[in-house]
């Protein structure tokens, strides 16, 4: 009896697990699934978590990669509105958006999804052809576009994709920038010429500013000797001024205190190295007038 | 005597006759009880492997989170938990086998890497081991030699490294087939943008920095509208800038020219700073001098008319006499203090003297002219 019973219980869980398999499945956090019965559609699973189904060949499942798959478009050539050649090239998140279209569309193959949405990035880049070169690249960001450009691509792409194909496109950018071959050499050669104009500048700037620095310098280095010279003379003026109040006392005697000066001055402008010319009527050599010619006679007088 | 029940059985059993026993129903006794201890042996067998089975099935489910990792338990391919409970910290956990339960580790403590080198030049894989640079082409290929634009319109060569951690590991692993490459097309986005607004000079040398922070500005920017679930660290982004071969000695030449002009600016500038100080100095002795003469001015003819006060009485009590008085002894004093004195007596014809001099300007032994009669 007790065999039996270990012997149900087994069969019974192979039972379950059997009867599991063929009427359940599991659809993955990532995942997305389409349930077809016989061929026809039947429903859409976007939960994740364990599902019911009839076995196969009742019922098929096709399950579906739900996370955002990037795509990158290589490089195109086109042509701005001002007539100036551009190679872009642009990457793409995309995701599966509506199973069942994306099952209808591209019977689940995300390789043929990534072609059609290739293509359709493809077109999305003549959007360029609305705009000027200087949108796109400009030192000027009031003008630049950048970003503006980005959104219409997308905008182009999400308009045509949107419940066509099953598939949503979420994201969209510039992810390479450049010039057709034939165009950077010539850029290379501009670049060269400006180099060339900017030693020009940069050499004539630096002597000008090298002049135009010591010519300040000199008129500020002129301005205060000036302005030093000035409150000089301002000082000595009001020297002048206060010493004329000692004047007053000279007023006494004015011949007095003239006598005085000149005596000072002679003896300041004969104090070094003088040579002193002495003739007969200087005092008190004018007493010697005797001894040259008539001895004495000065002397007398 | 028969009835004695203390009479032993045998001895009863001894009484009858004994029956013969048959051979091959005592062949199948055996064999029966052989199987059935076969059966039972096997069957004890089987419960020890369900045992271990049992024990299997419930040690496989254990499993590890490593320090610098969480997990997220998927039960029929949905999260365990809500919100942050659906993240496993590191240590010892439980789950039903696959495919009942599953896990997914996300390396959240680790520091991912990821470079952009769409804008860089190519370089054989010779020139790479040698660390050569290219040789100039003349012009570069769309799709080979990575380069961008500048805002300017030149062509410049710029590359950068993110690096980032996994903040939100429910988004990262579950909303991006592959999040790191699409970090990557995000960072090549980052750097064509940064350089589309930037001067070629400003990238290249003038303003490096404010170019990698734009980088990073944009990368923040892209992966917050993303909800990429990663976290980027200021500083993280760093970006590296090379002007192209062909142009190269054209940019070095501008920077020595830019550099030579510096030279002449602060050469000027120190000209100028001792120009002004030297007259800042000037000026200070010419004040300084003013006001020594100023003072001294003042001083002396305080002195003087103090003087004159004093002379003054001696003066007026005999005018003629003070002055002869001090007119000798000012004489005495310049002819003692003179160091060339000489006397021209008076000519006999009483006509005076003509005198010749020959003066230098700093005369060390002044030479006396001999007057000479007119």
């Amino acid at each position: 009896m007790k065999r039996n019973l270990i012997t149900l219980i087994t069969a019974a869980v192979l039972l379950v697990i059997f009867v599991c398999m063929l009427f359940t499945f599991q659809v993955r956090q990532t995942e997305v699934a389409v349930v077809t019965t016989f061929g026809e559609y039947s429903r859409s699973i976007t939960e994740p978590g364990l599902k019911g189904r009839l076995p196969w060949p009742i019922q098929k499942v096709y399950e579906f990669d739900n996370r955002l798959q990037t795509l990158e478009r290589k490089f195109d050539e086109t042509i701005t509105k001002d007539q100036k050649n551009l190679v872009i090239a642009v990457y793409a998140g995309w995701r599966v958006a509506d199973p069942r279209v994306f099952l209808e569309s591209f019977n689940g193959d995300m390789a043929k999804a990534e072609q059609k949405l290739e293509e359709i990035i493809r077109n999305a880049k003549s959007i360029i052809g609305r705009y000027n070169f200087s949108d796109l690249i400009s030192t000027n960001l009031a003008e630049l576009k950048f970003d503006q450009i980005e959104k219409e691509m997308l905008d182009v792409v999400q308009a045509q994709v949107k419940g066509t194909y099953g598939i949503a496109v979420d994201t969209m950018g510039i992810k390479q920038l450049g010039l057709p071959e034939s165009i950077t050499s010539i850029v290379f050669e501009r670049m060269r010429a400006e180099r060339q104009q900017l030693i020009a500048t940069y050499q004539s700037e630096g002597d000008r500013d090298a002049k135009n620095i010591r010519a300040d310098a000199d008129a500020q280095a002129n301005k205060i000797l000036a302005e030093a010279s000035g409150e000089a003379k301002k000082v000595l003026g009001e020297a002048d001024a206060k010493a004329s109040e000692y004047y007053e006392a000279f007023r006494k005697k004015p011949e007095l205190a003239i006598f005085l000066m000149q005596l000072n001055a002679i003896e300041q402008s004969l104090k070094d190295r003088a040579y002193l010319i002495l003739g007969p009527q200087t005092p008190p050599f004018n007493l010697l007038n005797g001894a040259a010619g008539d001895s004495g006679s000065s002397l007398k007088k | 005597m028969d009835n004695d029940p203390s009479k032993p059985e045998h001895e009863h059993g001894a009484a009858r006759p004994k029956p013969a026993p048959d051979p091959a129903h005592g062949v199948e006794d055996v064999s029966a009880g052989a199987l059935s201890e076969a059966l039972r042996s096997s069957f004890n067998v089987v419960k020890l492997l369900m045992g271990a089975l049992v024990l299997a099935f419930v040690l496989s489910g254990v499993f590890t989170v490593k320090p610098n990792q969480v997990a997220i338990k998927l039960r029929f391919g949905k999260p365990v938990g809500v919100g942050d409970g659906q993240l496993l910290k590191p240590g010892l956990h439980w789950k039903f086998p696959y495919p009942i339960d599953d896990v997914v580790y996300v390396p959240v403590g680790e520091t991912h890497t990821v470079t952009s080198t769409a804008g860089w030049y190519y370089q054989t894989p010779e020139e790479a081991a040698a660390g050569q640079k290219p040789q100039p082409q003349g012009m570069l290929r769309a799709g080979v030699d990575g380069y961008t634009l500048s805002g300017d319109g030149d062509i410049i060569h710029a590359r950068a490294t993110l690096s980032y951690r996994i903040k939100d590991p429910v988004s990262y692993v579950f909303s991006f087939r592959n999040a790191t490459n699409l970090l990557q097309h995000v960072l090549d986005n980052a750097l064509f943008y940064a350089s589309a607004r930037f001067t070629a000079d400003d990238a290249l040398y003038r303003n490096k920095l404010a170019f990698q922070e734009s980088v990073q500005a944009r990368v923040g920017q892209l992966v917050d509208h993303l909800k990429l679930g990663v976290k980027i660290e200021s500083g993280e982004v760093r970006t590296d800038t090379q002007a192209p071969v062909d142009v190269v000695e054209a940019f070095n030449n501008v920077v020595k020219a830019e550099n030579q002009g510096n030279i002449k600016v602060q050469e000027a500038e120190t000209y100028a700073r001792g120009a002004t100080n030297k007259a800042a100095g000037d000026a200070t002795v010419i004040l300084r001098g003013a006001t020594t003469a100023s003072n001294y001015l003042v001083t002396t003819i305080a002195a003087e008319a103090d003087r004159f006060e004093k002379l003054l009485p001696r003066y007026e009590a005999n005018p003629e006499l003070f002055i002869q008085r001090l007119l000798s002894e000012k004489m005495g004093q310049i002819l003692t203090n003179a160091q060339y004195k000489v006397f021209l007596p008076e000519r006999p014809d009483g006509k005076p003297w003509e005198l010749r001099l020959q003066l230098s300007k700093e005369p060390d032994v002044p030479k006396k002219e001999t007057p000479k009669p007119e």
